[in-house]
Parts: C-alpha cells; sequence; structure tokens
C-alpha cells in the first residue's frame, strides 16, 4: 500500500464523516476526493479479494441484494456499494467504507453494482483480479441519454474487454447480452428461462430484432417478456445457449413470491422465490449461479430464495393511516411492463398512483411510455377506485391511460404530494405506487413528513 | 359487408422504426376514429414485398436507430421505392417521423461528405451536424383555412434537415430548435405528406394535428368532413407542458 493510496483512504473516511456530521445522504462525493489523492485507488484496495461486479439495464439492485444474502449464507463476508451509487464514485466510497485506516479491506468479497457506462471506469484497475461479471439484461432505458441500445451494448463491452480473466455469468434469454460470449473470459455461465412466464406473452414490443451478427430477423421457440426468450437466427447460427442454471417452470404464483422448479448446474429442484413478479426470477437466477461458484449448498441456496424480504425488488410497503402503500419503481418500458404484469396479478380494487418527471435521472424523453402496454392492465384494473396522476408529466401519464381505455372518470391529476398523500390517506385502500426515479425520491421526501420512512439510496 | 365507414392505415417498417413510443400514433388514430364510430385497420409492414393493389388511406413511418438503416435503405429501393412515391404524388396521407422523415427526403449527407441516398419523394436532404439538438420543443401549424394551433414534442436528432423549392415547412419554430436550428422551420409538408422531428407519440397530446391528418384522408375517401371530436384530455397535456416550457 503506498503512502498515496493510505492518504486518500483517509481523506475518504474524513470527507465521508463529515457528510455524517452534516447530515447528508451524499455517497459519491469521498469517492471523488479519493480519486483526486489517488486515481488508481481501487486496485490498491482490492487487490486480495474476489470481485463480483454486477451490471446491466435492469434488475441490478435486486440481483446485488439476492447475492449478498447467498454469500452471508455461506458464512463469508461482503461489503457492497450503496444501490443507486454505482458510478466510480459511488464504488470508491464504498471500497473506502470498507476499508481500515491502513487501508485493507478485510471481507472476502467486494459486491459491486456498476452503472453500464460507468463499468469501464470501474473495473480499470481490476485487470488482473478475480472479477466474476454477471450481465442482468439489456433493454431500452433513458434513449436520450445511450442513444441506442447497442450503444450499451457497447459500453458494458468496453468494461469488459479490460479484464481478460473474468468469469462471466451472462442472460442466456437475452441475445444482446449472450453477444457479449466473444469476449475474452477464464469462464462463462448462463441463466436463463426454459419456456414462456406467462400465458399469451406478447412480443409485441422488441429491443433486439435483428440478429447482432448477421442482421437477419431472429426467430423464437418461445419469449418470456420483451426480447427476452428461446432466440436463435436461422441465417448465422447464433443462438440461445443452453444454461448452467435454469427456471423450468412456475408451479405457483403467489401474492409477492414464485414456487418454481430450477435446475442449478444439473440438479432439479423445487424453490419458493420471495421476489413479486417475474422478472425478478431472473434476478433470483442470477444470483443462484453466483451461489453454485461460491460453493453455496443447494439447501441453503433454496433457504435464502425463501427468505427474501420484501423491499427487495425495490417494492416497499409501508402504512399510512388505514391504507397501505405499496411503491415501485419503473425506469424503462421492460420494468414497467414487468410491474404491470404484477399489478395484473394483484386485481388492484383501491388506489394506482402513477408518477412520472422528466428530470435528467428519469429520461427528458417520456415517449416510452407508449412502448409500455397499459391496455393490458386495462381490464384487470377495471376494480380500482382511483387513479391519480403525479410528477412533471402528470398529464401525458393520464393521457397515456386514456388511450388505453381506462376508465377516465377516475382519473385524478394531483402534482403536490402532500395533497396527494393526505388523499390516499384518507381513502384506507389498498395503494400501489407506480413511480419514476425522481418522481419517488421527491415522494418519499414528502411522505417522511408523515411516516417514519427507510432511507432510500440515491 | 358492413356500410361501417372504416380507414386502413399502413404502419411501414412497424418492427424497425419504432424506437420511441411510435406506436402510440396508431393507438390514437384508431381511437380517435372508433370514438366517431368509425373503423380502422392496421396493417404492418416490414421488409419484403408490398401489395401495390392494396389501397392505404393514411401510410405511417416512425423512427429508428442506425443499427438497422444500412437494411432499411436496401429494402426501400428493393421493394417500396416506387410505390411509396406513387402514393405520395397520389396524395395519400403519409405522416413521416424523425428517421422516417428524413428517409422520405433525398439524401443524408455524413460529416466527411459521404452520401447515404433515401427515398426523395419529398425535395429535402439532411446534413450531419456536430451538435444534438435534443429536448421538449414547440411549433406552430397552419391549416388551410389559416387557423393556427400549436404543435408539442420531443425532438432528439444531430441532423440538419434543409428545405427546397418544392416543399413547404410543416409549421413555424416557437421553442427548440425544428429542422436545423437556424431558419425557423420545422419539418415539411408535401401534398399530404405531413413530416416532422416531433419523434414518437406525436398524435396523443397535439390531437387536433391527429385529426387534421385522419380528416384529410377520411375527406380524401368519402367527400366529407370529419366529425369533431373533444380534445379535453389531450389539450390539458399540451397545455401543460407548454406551460412549462414557457410558452
Amino acid at each position: 500500500m503506498s503512502f498515496r493510496a493510505t492518504a486518500a483512504v483517509w481523506a475518504g473516511k474524513f470527507t465521508t464523516k463529515i457528510l455524517k456530521l452534516a447530515g447528508s445522504g451524499g455517497t459519491s462525493l469521498p469517492g471523488k476526493v479519493v480519486l483526486k489523492i489517488c486515481p488508481d485507488i481501487l486496485g490498491h484496495l482490492a487487490k486480495d479479494m474476489k470481485i463480483i461486479c454486477v451490471t446491466g439495464t435492469n434488475g441490478k439492485t435486486t440481483t446485488c441484494h439476492v447475492i449478498r444474502d447467498m454469500i452471508e449464507a455461506k458464512g463469508c463476508t461482503v461489503f457492497c456499494n450503496d444501490a443507486g451509487a454505482n458510478l466510480l464514485g459511488g464504488v470508491v466510497s464504498a471500497f473506502v467504507g470498507a476499508a481500515t485506516f491502513g487501508g485493507k479491506v478485510k471481507t472476502d468479497y467486494a459486491l459491486l453494482e456498476c452503472d453500464e457506462a460507468a463499468l469501464k471506469a470501474i473495473v480499470k484497475h481490476f485487470g488482473d483480479l478475480d472479477v466474476t461479471a454477471v450481465v442482468t439484461n439489456v433493454f431500452r432505458d433513458q434513449l436520450d441519454r445511450y442513444g441506442e441500445v447497442l450503444t450499451t451494448v457497447n459500453k458494458i463491452r468496453a468494461g469488459l474487454e479490460q479484464l481478460p480473466n473474468v468469469k462471466l455469468v451472462l442472460n442466456a434469454d437475452c441475445s444482446l447480452t449472450t453477444s457479449l460470449n466473444d469476449l475474452p473470459h477464464s469462464a462463462i455461465y448462463y441463466f436463463g428461462v426454459n419456456g414462456p412466464l406467462y400465458e399469451g406473452t406478447s412480443s409485441d414490443i422488441s429491443d433486439a430484432v435483428y440478429c447482432i451478427h448477421c442482421k437477419t430477423k431472429y426467430r423464437y421457440h418461445y419469449h418470456t417478456f420483451g426480447h427476452l426468450g428461446g432466440f436463435y437466427c436461422e441465417k448465422c447460427g447464433y443462438k440461445r445457449q443452453e444454461p448452467n442454471v435454469s427456471l423450468r417452470e412456475v408451479l405457483e404464483w403467489r401474492d409477492g413470491s414464485e414456487v418454481v422448479e430450477m435446475e442449478v448446474f444439473g440438479k432439479t429442484f423445487q424453490a419458493e422465490v420471495m421476489l413479486p413478479g417475474g422478472y425478478n426470477l431472473y434476478n433470483a437466477l442470477a444470483a443462484s449461479v453466483i451461489a453454485h461458484l461460491i460453493g453455496l449448498p443447494e439447501e441453503k441456496m433454496i433457504s435464502v430464495l425463501g427468505g427474501l424480504t420484501t423491499h427487495f425488488g425495490r417494492m416497499e410497503q409501508v402504512q399510512l393511516g388505514d391504507s397501505t402503500l405499496n411503491m415501485v419503481l419503473v425506469k424503462n418500458p421492460a420494468g414497467f411492463n414487468e410491474v404491470l404484469q404484477f399489478l395484473i396479478q394483484q386485481r388492484p380494487d383501491g388506489n394506482i398512483v402513477f408518477g412520472l418527471n422528466d428530470n435528467y435521472a428519469d429520461g427528458k424523453d417520456i415517449s416510452w411510455i407508449y412502448d409500455v402496454e397499459f391496455e393490458r392492465l386495462t381490464e384487470a384494473a377495471a376494480g380500482a377506485k382511483h387513479f391519480y396522476f403525479t410528477g412533471k408529466r402528470a398529464y401525458d401519464m393520464q393521457l397515456r391511460l386514456k388511450y388505453a381505455d381506462f376508465d377516465t372518470e377516475k382519473f385524478c391529476v394531483e402534482k403536490d404530494y402532500k395533497t396527494l398523500i393526505t388523499r390516499l390517506e384518507q381513502s384506507g385502500e389498498q395503494t400501489f405506487l407506480v413511480l419514476s426515479y425522481t418522481c419517488m425520491l421527491e415522494f418519499r421526501d414528502k411522505l417522511s413528513e408523515f411516516i417514519p420512512l427507510e432511507k432510500y439510496a440515491r | 359487408m358492413s356500410s361501417k365507414k372504416s380507414l386502413h392505415i399502413c404502419h411501414l417498417y412497424y418492427d424497425i422504426l419504432n424506437l420511441y413510443g411510435d406506436n402510440g400514433n396508431i393507438r390514437t388514430m384508431e381511437k380517435r376514429l372508433a370514438w366517431r364510430g368509425i373503423d380502422s385497420e392496421v396493417s404492418r409492414i416490414s421488409f419484403g414485398e408490398v401489395d401495390k393493389t392494396e389501397k392505404y388511406d393514411i401510410i405511417f413511418i416512425g423512427g429508428g436507430q442506425d443499427f438497422e438503416q444500412e437494411l432499411l435503405v436496401k429494402d426501400l429501393f428493393t421493394y417500396k421505392a416506387d410505390w411509396l412515391k406513387d402514393e405520395i404524388e397520389k396524395g395519400t396521407v403519409i405522416l413521416g417521423i424523425c428517421g422516417g422523415y428524413q428517409m422520405l427526403g433525398k439524401y443524408y449527407e455524413a460529416a466527411d461528405g459521404t452520401r447515404v441516398d433515401f427515398l426523395g419523394g419529398i425535395d429535402v436532404y439532411t446534413t450531419a451536424c456536430d451538435k444534438r439538438m435534443i429536448g421538449n420543443f414547440v411549433y406552430e401549424y397552419t391549416k388551410e383555412d389559416g387557423e393556427t394551433f400549436p404543435i408539442v414534442g420531443f425532438e432528439n436528432h444531430n441532423g440538419q434537415t434543409w428545405l427546397g423549392d418544392h416543399v413547404k415547412p410543416l409549421g413555424k419554430m416557437i421553442k427548440g430548435f425544428g429542422n436545423n436550428g437556424e431558419d425557423g422551420t420545422e419539418g415539411a409538408r408535401y401534398n399530404n405528406v405531413f413530416a416532422t422531428y416531433s419523434h414518437g407519440p406525436l398524435l396523443p397530446k397535439n390531437a387536433r394535428f391527429a385529426d387534421e391528418l385522419l380528416g384529410v384522408a377520411y375527406e380524401r375517401k368519402y367527400g366529407e368532413k370529419l366529425s369533431p371530436l373533444e380534445h379535453d384530455m389531450e389539450d390539458a397535456a399540451l397545455n401543460d407542458i407548454k406551460k412549462q416550457l414557457g410558452c
């Protein structure tokens, strides 16, 4: 450990302390201070560790939570960056937080949620280290930021290219993710779902219609959602790889969990996955690959999957007077469609709140709400009492639902969070809140004036 | 045979030019017809032969990503160019958005001077530009009878489009960049081609513009005016974002 690196760690810890005293929730500033002093700090701090990076468009946070539980169930120690603090600064802050004043990190694993575009900078000094990289999926996300979906793939590629000995864990059902399998690696593992997840899964909205290698239209044995499924290209032969960890069947959809039959490296067993919605099953599968790789026995893996707590899956339940609020974050069409699938199963009979902002972190362009298949929810939500719309683009969201044939008599635009919260409290109803990122932050800030809330990652 | 009136809508390259919620435009046309008791049939056309005997009242072409552009241009010239030019000259209502707009024009010229030839159906061409023109924008549309109304959308392009003598601008910029960020014009109008950079779901909150397109197509087919239809919720969305933009 060089003097510079040690000094950087001290400076980082000092900044963190000051921020804590000031009551700020900021997590990336200490990282910036550290990098100023020692740009290759991560190479120093990560030297003797096993590193797991989780990247991809959707499911990073949930996958990290499940992996963390798997590692702890094995009896190993791990530190993670805070959810949302997934740029270089946030990762550095996490390392500094985990390091001793002597500049040593004493946990067995570093588990890092990495923004796709930040991956390259994060792994820059990890070239010779023991790194496992999980890519959850690639979907269209905030197109005004990344331009097109292939740009996202290329950003992940640019990161992984720096890791010639990486162990890759890829989503077999995602043609964009699987295309990373031509990168140098020491091992490669796939996870996937072996059949359609829901009845009548539509494939109208696809982020990858044409073969990434030869531009021929993909054919599918089945779809799970979005462009995920049993894809193959008739022309060049590019196709879904046989997964090492797969979901064979959903035996039962329960309220907030699923009973599934899964196969993990050749062994088949049943498990209850305590995460709501089919999209979260992919996250459970990805984490199960890691569980196997770290040598966690199957029975412990099953017990982890069955013991996950509810704020996973970015769905959070709180009680507001007699009203139960279920809050869920939406970032892009694929994620939103999966939330709708979850709502369809719930058959809501209370309130549904849709909140949409168009700040930078939400995506300035709100066109994507027309790629969300609200039409599939219309009938299942016919018993709901009110549809509330909030956030800067509340009126656009309201209009979207008008064109999806929702009952406009039940519509109410309420941009003032305080008034909205009061109305929800007075209703005494089960309420689902589906909110874009900054709308979630603003809403929770206001809600915390009414009831105590856990800190939300920023 | 039902006597109910119906418009036939072609969603051209529906599976490629659908990058930004373009389906919202089809949905809006279908619903605004249905709410008036008029049927619609949507034909979704991709690569390959197009049935030239099929009569379309409205052809919609959306925006896409660069990945498929080469394929698209090849298909355009192999199967669609003559047909589409013919439809333009016949006066069929065509809505081209963003990539679909550029593609109806003559060519795209990259920064190094290389050109990609496009349809040449309308007298516009596009040149590369190093700045990205991005954001919510507002322009003013003028109807044949002189009545004007605002159109609000989101633009995201780094091509600058320049209008030739044979087309009129679709509108006059109020806020944002428009065709090229320089001459104050937005979009292009030629015969019944309506082309604009207002990408993705342009029609939902611009109900008056949606009704304008539907009205032209309906009148061409049935020789009568389209009945009026309320658009309060649409105007609420339009006015809200206009206000946020300070217009």
